[in-house]
């Protein structure tokens, strides 16, 4: 029955993101500002909020590295001299 | 910016932090937080699910994989769990089909692989979603075994 299904979940890995990865950053980031923010505040109060916005802070660094890191390799090394 | 949680110095939570490990939050739970508790179980379950969802239950292997399965087992016995599907479902051959793979050693006969495993990113990541809740809930663990209750007597099973 298995060859008959395009994908069982929670049996094989996803194969429809392709290259499109790295986009799971997202949630995973949201999930560790979850418990990370459980743990850390003492008042619930406005807690999804504080969520939110230490996931958009965080994806953010994190894309800033990910940029940072791709002008590195593309447009410093190619003018490093090898001799 | 944020408030500091309120951790004191104290005696020790044993035994919610024992039964935050069983079932991820629970500890905080039966110290009364039940909303930090709560949200922690939601974020360290979903982290876990959506690992598994990624990834299949490839991505948690006690055998294969037993570095991350360290920090995986972490949150858990939903770690034991997934393994013991990996090793049940996918490598006795009941779901997908087992096919040989290149020996590491020529004299002895190829090892038999289900045809669900992969080296996709999907698989990696999964396996990275696993490792991060496993560690996430050590810290909620941890939290728990410090944290205050939030009844002067104490935490109530």
């Amino acid at each position: 029955m298995s060859d008959l299904v395009a994908w069982l979940p929670f049996l094989q890995p996803i194969t429809a993101l392709g290259n499109a990865w790295w986009l799971l950053m997202v949630p995973l980031v949201f999930g560790v500002a979850v418990v990370h923010r459980a743990v850390q505040d003492q008042s619930m109060d406005g807690y999804w909020g504080r969520v939110i916005r230490l996931t958009v802070k965080a994806n953010a660094v994190l894309g800033l590295l990910a940029l940072a890191i791709y002008l590195f390799v593309y447009f410093v090394i190619p003018l490093l001299r090898a001799d | 910016m944020s408030q500091q949680s309120d951790s004191v110095d104290g005696p020790l939570n044993w035994f919610p932090a024992l039964m935050g490990w069983i079932l991820p939050g629970l500890g905080q739970v039966l110290l009364g937080h039940r909303q930090r508790g709560f949200r922690a179980m939601g974020g360290i379950l979903g982290i876990f699910l959506a690992g598994v969802l990624v990834g299949g239950v490839d991505c948690v292997d006690r055998r294969e994989d037993a570095l991350w399965f360290y920090a995986q087992a972490g949150a858990g016995p939903v770690a034991f769990a997934a393994d013991w599907a990996n090793s049940a479902l996918l490598k006795t051959g009941r779901v997908g089909r087992l096919i040989p793979s290149p020996p590491s050693n020529p004299r002895l006969p190829p090892p038999q692989v289900t045809s669900f495993k992969t080296v996709t990113m999907s698989n990696e990541v999964g396996t990275l979603f696993c490792f991060t809740a496993g560690l996430m809930n050590v810290v909620v663990i941890l939290d728990a075994l410090r944290r205050q209750p939030a009844n002067p007597k104490g935490w109530t099973a």
